[in-house]
């Protein structure tokens, strides 16, 4: 950053080094100027950013990992904390904003700490040793268990996930969507997966007896097409929407069972059927001349025999990847059969496990023959072309296999669409967890206030000098009801204060009627303090415990560097 | 009045239609982008409105700016939009009026008001005429399946019609605008292979192929390495008699006429000569559909499974025409034709490409009645009404949303006033007499103390003079469709723009 300190180069670096409190300074300051960005889209009345590349394109979004993903962030120290935000993106899902904010004030006190002399060690175990309090905190008192999870609790958590986002206004309708695409993919999960939850210490909630199930969001498929109002956006259930048309026009636009209970089988191909020919580089080399006519007749029959494997085997779709030869389209269009081509290969792989049929790579079996194999064929109730918008896209209903399902979105431009699929994204991760993890804690800033004030509470019985440390820590959650409250144009110092005193009280009390006051948070409309549980705006507890996990993680690791060599570029060798 | 766009290449586009203007229109704003999106997804959407969808969305923009300078929070302005966003659109339900779609006068008056702004309108009769019955020509009922699961209604439709691919505008630059026409079948501009070939037929039997007429290597590679002088000569022959295989497969079907996606040999064309078989080769893929799709033909693809089936014997007369300077085959008379051809005429190109662009929209109005017959009164009406109706309801409205929820209604007005502006007369007088009309309307019902009425206000402005007059009476109306995607698209964008706080320039590329 700046020039070489002439004290500290007496190794003959090629580059510069800092060390001690500048790099440490240099580093917090560059983590809260990635937070500062993502502030002011925090909570339900958080604001969007308008993403302007290098070309010209534009992208609007609320989502913290999207935000900082598309930033160029040079700084290392910042890079950490744009990796933290996509690292709670991939493993929760939602709180991708939270996760950055409390590492940078993480950050800040812990700066504070180490000019007022306390060493960067003490610091770190410090914040792990509250890490470690507020955990068990969380688990112990303020996770709710939800033995039996109701649909209200997932709608809340869905609801609460997307307020901030760009459906937040619609979120009545978007949290149902969100809530029936989960279900609808609900499936057993493996002994493998349990052990996996058991290992990240969600168990804790189901007895083991009970069967556990999963629900993979890959089975959910979010398709868009601009046009028409958000509000008309929709939840095939049970069913699949794919991105493709017809590949001719006298093909039936809708293909149903022919008689009840008999499915309408559906072919997915990952293979051209187009006039078959030769790799690379091989030669036919034939001495009679009438053999040419031969080959060009095989070469048109063999593609020819293959589509009438696939139509014998009971295909009345057929779907693949490749191309179709215009000579083909006859066949199929003779038989009556949907063929699409150019299909999306991951679609494709979706829609065979949600119809149980299998993506056919080839038709050669073991003896050298071809042939088709019914087996892979999916099923489903119909299929149907829909137009939408300017286009047109395949309807399939009934899916037979393991569930999934396709949410269709709609709205005004390309830019909202993206983002409204960001946001159910969110929406969808929150609601598998609620169903996975069955807790959930209050959101709205309840649960940092009961900590804060927990923590701090822990800190007077530690005699260390960690003490200190742990206030710190405790003072640092605030800071999330203090930005929610700073979106909202509130007076943050009041309500937090006021929050906190809840708290307090309801810890310090033994009465049974002020243990609810645990779960009492803010009400950004109205600028109050009520109870969030009751008022539905619930997160699940994984996810508040993986972002103060990440958090704490991240701020650790930073505060740990106390020296940063920056190598020059050794000319024209490297890059 | 129209726009004249200059494009960097010097190509010139006049045009009134605002998707069209702002597609040309280069700006590098995020937001404003943004806005084009807009129209673009209403053109894709509806094919009309385009103009309304940016004036509306810009005002809705403009009258939310005085809350966010006055500190209120955008997420309270978007809140308050929305709520007026579904009131709006009960507003309009309860205005809107059925229609039958056979009822040739009501449809003829509702085209009328959508293509009355726009540059053909001296020509309203025939264009009319043209985009209705281009509409009902290509309109027919989907086979629907007898167990369909539930889905949104919107997408569950009984009718297709794809103008798209079936109505297909021909625009031959020449002749008067008074001679343009919709066939009752398919026309295009191509000339036969073959001068001995007939230029007339009356009921052809029509054969359709997407396979060259001609000899064609295989797929894979092959060598023929000839060591005897003989095996070459019957390698030509080979050639020959596999053309004269195709053609004598296809003459054994006695076609009128044959069309072919690809290309036709010469000697082919002998052949076809010889058998008084009209050729035609290099036809466009679409092109073809349309001939099936009006004649009744099968495309084929090979010639040796050619059926009886796969002809087409719809058509009633085929006759080549010189139009201008180029010969065009017309298929007409086609008994039940479910595609056609529209052939246009006029001045310039570039009047023909305007033509075209009021006539996609005409049709796009007449197919979005066919899907939804419900009918608004046009001629800043339905505005008014909304506008008047939200500023009732708004004072019921709690809270700091009021506000917000007010200014929807107040920004409905832009286009009764943009309307009255455009037609020169005054803005301010007009507007208040209408609003009043509308603000009359409720008071009658409320006194008449009818309880759940709604009135049923049909007052506009008549975008020639500039007077008010009732639309009921006027015959101007709108499609349903069309003012509720208009409404509701610029309301959602709005919101969506208002929540924007920080513009991040020179973010990274994507996908990098």
């Amino acid at each position: 950053m700046s020039a070489p300190n002439p004290a500290s180069t007496g190794l003959f670096i090629n580059g510069q080094r800092e060390t001690g409190q500048d790099v440490r300074i240099g580093n917090v300051t560059a983590a809260i100027s990635v937070a500062n960005i993502v502030k002011s889209s925090l909570g339900p009345v958080g604001l969007d950013k308008m993403l302007v590349d290098d070309i010209g394109d534009v992208l609007i979004t609320n989502d913290g990992a999207t935000i900082l993903k598309s930033l160029e962030v040079e700084h290392p120290a910042a890079r950490v904390l744009v990796d933290l935000a996509n690292l709670q993106d991939q493993e929760v899902g939602d709180g991708t904003t939270s996760v950055v904010i409390i590492a940078s004030e993480l950050l800040r006190r812990g700066n504070d700490l180490v000019k007022n002399g306390i060493h960067p060690t003490t610091i770190i175990s410090g914040y792990r040793s509250a890490l470690k309090a507020a955990v068990a905190y969380i688990k112990k008192e303020m996770v709710v268990n939800v033995s039996e999870l109701n649909d209200d609790h997932l709608i809340q958590a869905a609801k609460t996930s997307m307020s901030s986002k760009i459906i937040g206004k619609e979120s009545d309708f978007f949290a149902k969507l969100a809530v029936d695409a989960v279900k609808s993919v609900k499936m057993n999960a493996t002994a493998a997966d349990v052990a996996g939850y058991e290992a990240m210490g969600q168990s804790s909630a189901s007895n083991d007896s009970k069967a556990r199930f999963k629900y993979p969001l890959s089975a959910i498929h979010i398709l868009k097409a601009h046009g028409k109002s958000s509000l008309e956006s929709h939840l095939i259930d049970g069913g699949f929407a794919i991105n493709a048309m017809r590949a001719a026009q006298g093909m039936p636009t809708f293909v149903e069972s022919p008689s009840a209970g008999e499915p309408v089988k559906i072919a997915m191909l990952d293979m051209n059927l187009q006039r078959h020919r030769m790799g690379m580089g091989v030669q036919v080399i034939v001495k009679d001349p009438a053999e040419i006519e031969n080959i060009k007749k095989r070469e048109m029959d063999i593609t020819k025999e293959r589509i009438r494997r696939i139509i014998d085997a009971g295909a009345r779709v057929v779907l693949t990847t490749k191309g179709v030869d215009d000579l083909c389209m006859k066949y199929f269009v003779e038989a009556g059969i949907i063929c699409a081509r150019r299909c999306n290969r991951e679609d494709l792989k979706r829609l065979a496990k949600a119809t149980g049929g299998r993506v056919v790579t080839t038709m050669a079996d073991m003896e050298g023959n071809e042939a088709f194999d019914a087996e892979c064929l999916g099923s489903c109730d119909s299929v149907r072309e829909v137009r939408i918008g300017d286009g047109e896209m395949l309807y399939v209903y009934g899916c037979k296999g393991h569930g999934a399902s396709t949410i269709v979105l709609r709205g005004a431009n390309e830019y909202m669409l993206d983002e409204m699929d960001r946001a159910l994204h969110d929406s969808l991760c929150v609601v598998k967890r609620m169903l996975e993890s069955n807790t959930l804690v209050p959101g709205g800033g309840a649960a940092e206030a009961a900590l804060s004030v927990y923590l701090d509470d822990y800190a007077h019985t530690i005699e260390s000098r960690e003490q200190l440390v742990i206030q710190e820590y405790a003072d640092a959650l605030l800071v999330i009801p203090k930005t929610l409250a700073v979106n909202a144009a509130k007076d943050a110092s009041e309500l937090v204060a006021k929050l906190r005193s809840v708290h307090a009280k309801g810890q310090h009390s033994s009465d049974e009627a002020d243990a609810e006051l645990k779960f009492m948070g803010l009400d950004l409309i109205e600028g109050t303090i009520r109870n969030n549980l009751d008022a539905g705006v619930v997160e699940p507890a994984i996810s508040k415990i993986k972002s103060l996990r990440f958090a704490t993680e991240a701020a650790i690791t930073i505060l740990r560097i106390d020296d940063r060599i920056t190598l020059n570029d050794s000319k024209g060798l490297a890059r | 009045m129209l726009k004249m766009l200059l494009d960097p290449m010097g190509g010139i586009v006049i045009t009134n239609d605002g998707n069209c203007i702002l597609r040309e229109v280069d700006v590098s704003h995020p937001t404003a982008k943004s806005m084009i999106e807009l129209s673009r997804a209403q053109d894709e959407e509806v094919g009309d409105g385009t103009t309304s969808v940016i004036i509306l969305a810009g005002e809705m923009l403009i009258n939310a700016e005085p809350f966010v300078r006055n500190n209120v929070h955008p997420t309270v302005i978007v809140r308050g939009y929305n709520y007026a966003l579904q009131e709006a659109l009960s507003i309009c339900e309860k205005l809107a009026l059925v229609v039958d779609v056979n009822d040739s006068e009501r449809m003829k008056s509702l085209v009328q008001s959508c293509i009355g702004t726009k540059f053909s309108s001296r020509w309203n009769d025939i264009m009319i005429d043209m985009a209705l019955k281009a509409v009902l020509t290509v309109a027919r009922e989907i086979p629907t399946p007898s167990s369909l699961p539930p889905v949104n209604d919107a997408y569950s439709q009984k009718m297709e019609v794809d103008i798209k691919r079936y109505a297909k505008v021909e625009k031959i630059p020449g002749g008067e605008i008074s001679d343009c026409a919709v066939l009752s079948g398919v026309m295009f501009n191509k000339d036969v292979t073959h001068s001995k070939m007939r230029r007339r037929i009356e009921n052809p039997r029509i054969l359709l192929l997407d396979t060259p007429l001609e000899y064609k290597k295989g797929e894979s590679q092959t060598n023929v390495e000839i060591t005897d002088e003989e095996d070459w000569n019957t390698l030509l022959k080979m050639e020959e008699e596999y053309v004269e295989n195709m053609c004598m497969e296809i003459i054994a079907f006695k076609p009128d006429i044959v069309i072919t996606e690809k290309g036709v040999s010469d000697l082919a064309q002998h052949y076809f000569a010889k058998a008084n078989i009209t050729a035609f080769r290099r036809l466009r893929k679409t092109d073809n559909n349309r001939v099936a799709r009006a004649t009744g033909a099968t495309i084929v693809s090979r010639t040796d499974e050619i059926r009886e089936e796969d002809i087409g014997t719809g058509c009633g007369l085929f006759e080549m025409r010189k139009i201008g300077e180029e010969y065009f085959a017309f298929f007409e008379e086609c008994r039940d034709p479910k595609a056609c051809t529209i052939v246009l005429r006029g001045g310039s190109k570039d009047v023909l490409n305007e033509i075209e662009r009021n006539l996609t929209d005409a049709m796009q109005v007449v197919r979005n009645v066919v899907f939804d017959p419900r009918l608004l009164p046009g001629g800043g009406a339905t505005e008014m009404a909304v506008s008047v109706g939200l500023r009732k309801a708004g004072l019921k409205v709690e809270g700091i949303q009021q506000g917000p929820f007010l200014a929807v209604g107040e920004a409905m007005e832009v286009i009764p006033r943009t309307l009255a502006q455009n037609c020169g007369v005054s803005v301010i007088r007009t507007v208040t007499q209408l609003r009043a009309k509308h603000a009359a309307a409720y008071e009658e019902i409320e006194n008449s103390s009818a309880d759940g009425a709604f009135p049923k206000c049909n007052w506009g402005i008549d975008g020639t003079s500039g007077q008010l007059v009732d639309m009921e009476q006027f015959g101007v109306w709108e499609p349903f469709s069309v003012k509720i995607q208009t409404i509701k698209t610029a309301v959602e964008s709005a919101c969506m723009i208002l929540r924007i706080d920080d513009i991040v320039s020179g973010s990274k590329k994507k996908g990098y």
